[in-house]
């Protein structure tokens, strides 16, 4: 028998031989062209340290090779489409003519500068732009980007009403119709990025952009890697290459950072977090507040004032950004307090005042520690969606309510857009979004005040924050848009419609060493640029 | 036979075309709007003008029998469509899809197979042997470990502790292990439980004893056992298939295999219709192929079956 069994034994090794020996692969990348980024990043692996390729001609440059992990990847890198150009900005591909810089403004990039007067913008374009190809970036050819971009992409379809003229090689101008204050932001955007439109012949999977980096090999919905740009316009470029991993779950990133294979990533999430700052000397983390909200609607239609403003008395935003392990920071209105137009204030937690509040509009505390009024207990609905954390803060604000006499029943739904938000069927509901998406505060208050907005949906309405809305519109000069801005916020927060919960923390972490993941930008869409070095 | 051949493939395409039906009605009853998920994808709220402009370009504002009729017109001339979330053609994201994912099914399939069948022969011959001890405790703990708790503890020993696996492996064999392993450990743990199951309860049956009657050697008697237990082995592996053709997921995430799980899975948070549709009908089409290859077989091993 013992014979028996080793016979079977040996026919399950050799089946499994059979299958090790099967040659397989996912045979799915698209090679645009070979280089020896691809090699050099794989022989990292087995020295879990940074690498290294031939230089080819910029002797004051770095030859490495950066490895990151990325969160999303796409069948395409056509800048000009859905979202790919965040992705070709994070690859350090594509640029546009302005950038959002650390304190939120935007800033020139391939523009030299843009003016204006009226509903005209003059932009004028720096010297010396050109594409990876050498070709120069011409005023014709930006005004042919933004044309394409408004015909290939349904979120920019509004560039189509704006007469845009090429005035000579280095100005174009854009006439606006009515005064368009936030174009500069606008155009800050990376799907604004420019590409070579005459020359490329793939957009899909080899854009010719200008950025420090080209594209060397893409997989589509995989991995991509990136070589230096040798014609860069903007001078050495210090890195020789990067490779992005395409990396969805948290826990690989995690073993993949511990074992050497790769040498930054953003998006940490707490668990990964907190083994990072276990061993700072192996792991630099840069946190800060970045431009994605967690906030909740007050139902107007439904709950009292006193209900209203009970709540917003009673969750706890800190208690709630602590409980998150640092991945969110404690907000107070919508956007960065750091920003000219994130300068709001709300009541500080006071559960006391707010069972006051509550009792002196007619409520009355039950033997089950619950309000009631007219023989109906105080229960409100709380809506959310499992994602950005929000599930974790719906239940953190019922346990918080519970404590002040307030229950609650939560509802979790997949589709907060196509439920909840588009009936209005809640109490409370939870939601997040970028808020700030390019410097400008109008974006996010056109989307959740304004009148008749999609998520304007708990039934607020005041006539003169409406005004104020409509002056925001047209107004141009910063200064009075942060204060418009403002006003407008605080209307809000004192009507207690709203509750901003937390601004979700740009976390990103970086080997010692490496520098320039735009690790201080609180935006999604940078990544690597002439500047990014491994020490 | 050609007759019987014609109505199955008849059946299946009946089965299909109700299946995709059922599949149609459920996506347009379902909350969500490929044309929303497509635009807010990284969390930028758009205006109602252009959702609408884009549920139009999607033709999203159809009448419903309007949309499934072009659909299955369309399917029907080989053309599967274009995504909603990226306008790419469905096919070769099908097919690619598929492809991995039989390679890392196979593969698993292959490795449990081999293991579950020896431990779960030994395992019944040696009944409350310290062996089959060890084989029942084993399969308790493998079908009780999650895939993905698997998936991180491999990683955790192969690529950090022992180091001679990389996290990031390219779609190659080194690639392959890892998946393949967390794949079929679990189904080893069911399948061994499974096989030592039928091989018991076959040694109970009135031909084993008399054979044992007849003084027949134990290892033929044992042979015959397996031979007649064939059929339901196969059973059990066929439904097995269905499962792991879309139910790796989780494993195709964790190790960046891009398989067919991974890309369904995707394309229902994004409500990209044609791809779930193009999925529902292969994977349709394979579990009914598979399952009527079942049939035939099991009939050709027990023809007590056919009678």
């Amino acid at each position: 028998m013992k014979k028996r069994l080793l016979t079977l034994m040996m026919t399950a090794v050799l089946a499994l031989s059979a299958v090790a020996c099967t040659s397989t692969g996912t045979g799915t990348e698209t090679v645009t062209e070979e280089t020896e980024a691809t090699e050099a990043a794989e022989n990292s692996g087995d020295e879990g340290q940074e690498t290294t390729v031939p230089d080819e001609g910029n002797s004051e440059s770095s030859d490495k090779i950066l490895r990151a992990a990325t969160s999303f990847a796409y069948a395409s890198i056509d800048v000009h489409k859905e979202y790919y150009g965040w992705y070709t900005s994070i690859y350090g591909v594509s640029e546009a003519l302005f950038k959002m810089d650390e304190n939120m403004n935007a800033v020139p990039l391939l523009a030299e500068d843009a003016t204006c007067d009226g509903s005209v913008w003059t932009i004028t374009l720096k010297d010396g732009v050109a594409f990876s190809n050498g070709n120069p970036l011409t005023a014709d050819m930006v005004v042919r980007n933004l044309q394409r971009l408004a015909e290939v992409n349904e979120r920019f379809a509004y560039l189509a009403d704006f007469e845009m003229t090429a005035v000579d090689d280095k100005t174009l101008t854009i006439d606006t119709g009515d005064v368009y204050p936030t174009l500069r932001n606008d155009l800050a955007s990376p799907e604004f990025g420019m590409m070579d439109l005459d020359n490329t012949t793939d957009f899909d999977n080899d854009p010719i952009c200008t950025g420090p980096f080209v594209i060397s090999k893409f997989q589509p919905e995989g991995d991509v890697e990136v070589v230096r740009n040798e014609n860069y316009w903007g001078g050495e470029v210090k890195l020789a290459g990067a490779v992005f991993y395409y990396m969805q779950e948290d826990d690989p990133k995690l073993i993949a950072m511990q074992s050497g294979e790769i040498d930054c990533y953003n998006s940490v999430s707490s668990a990964a977090l907190a083994v990072y700052e276990q061993e700072p000397d192996k792991y630099n983390v840069v946190s800060i507040p970045g431009a994605r909200l967690q906030f909740y609607i007050l139902n107007e239609n439904n709950l009292d004032d006193s209900v209203r403003e009970a709540i917003n008395l009673t969750v706890d935003k800190d208690k709630i950004a602590e409980y998150l392990s640092g991945t969110v920071s404690a907000a107070v209105g919508p956007f960065n307090p750091s920003a000219a137009y994130g300068q709001v204030t709300v009541p500080a937690v006071d559960v006391a005042k707010a069972k006051e509040v509550l009792e002196a509009d007619g409520y009355t505390l039950g033997d089950d520690g619950i309000y009631e009024k007219d023989g109906e207990k105080l229960c409100i609905s709380i809506k959310y969606y499992a994602a950005r954390s929000l599930d974790t803060i719906a239940l953190l604000i019922q346990e918080q309510l519970r404590e002040v006499g307030i229950d609650s029943e939560l509802g979790v739904e997949e589709d907060p857009d196509a439920t909840y938000l588009a009936t209005s069927d809640f109490d409370l509901a939870l939601y997040c979004m970028i808020a700030d998406k390019g410097g400008d505060p109008l974006y996010f208050i056109e989307s959740t005040l304004m009148d008749g907005a999609f998520l304007n949906c708990g039934g607020f309405e005041d006539a003169h924050c409406e005004e104020l809305i409509g002056e925001l519109k047209f107004e141009t000069d910063s200064a009075k848009r942060a204060d418009l801005a403002n006003e407008i916020v605080q209307i809000a927060i004192d009507d207690n419609a709203f509750g901003y919960v937390g601004l979700f923390n740009s976390t990103t972490v970086l080997r010692p060493g490496v520098t320039g993941f735009a690790e201080n930008i609180p935006f999604d869409f940078y990544g690597i640029d002439a500047n990014t070095t491994i020490e | 036979m050609i007759r019987s051949v014609l109505k199955k493939l008849a059946e299946i395409i009946i089965i299909l075309v109700v299946l995709s039906f059922f599949v149609f009605v459920l996506l347009y009853i379902a909350p969500g709007d490929p044309a929303e998920k497509r635009l807010t994808s990284q969390g930028i709220v758009v205006t109602k003008q252009v959702l609408d402009a884009e549920r139009e370009r999607l033709g999203l504002l159809k009448p419903f029998l309007v949309r499934y009729g072009e659909w299955l017109f369309s399917v029907i001339k080989g053309d599967f469509g274009v995504s909603f979330k990226d306008d790419m053609p469905v096919a070769p994201k099908l097919y690619k899809g598929l492809v991995n994912t039989c390679i890392l099914a196979f593969s698993s399939l292959m490795l449990s197979l081999s293991l579950s069948f020896t431990l779960g022969v030994a395992s019944a011959v040696k009944k409350d042997g310290i062996f089959d001890h060890i084989v029942r405790i084993f399969s308790f703990v493998a079908n009780s470990l999650p895939n993905f708790l698997i998936s991180v503890l491999l990683m955790y020993f192969f690529c950090i502790k022992l180091d001679i696996f990389p996290v990031i492996a390219a779609g190659d064999l080194q690639g392959l292990v890892m998946p393949v392993l967390s794949l079929a450990i679990p189904m080893t743990g069911r399948f061994t439980r499974q096989i030592r199951a039928e091989i018991l309860n076959r040694m109970n049956e009135d031909y084993v004893t008399g054979m044992k009657g007849r003084g027949v050697k134990n290892r033929y008697i044992i042979l015959n056992v397996v031979r007649n237990s064939l059929g339901h082995i196969f059973t059990i592996v066929a439904l097995q298939i269905g499962t792991l053709m879309g139910g790796s997921v989780v494993i195709e995430t964790i190790f960046r295999w891009p398989g067919i799980g991974k890309l369904v899975m995707d394309s229902i948070s994004a409500r990209d219709y044609p791809v779930i549709m193009g999925f529902v009908l292969i994977m349709g089409a394979i579990y009914v192929v598979v399952n009527s290859l079942s049939d035939v077989l099991d009939r050709t091993l027990d023809p007590r079956i056919s009678e």
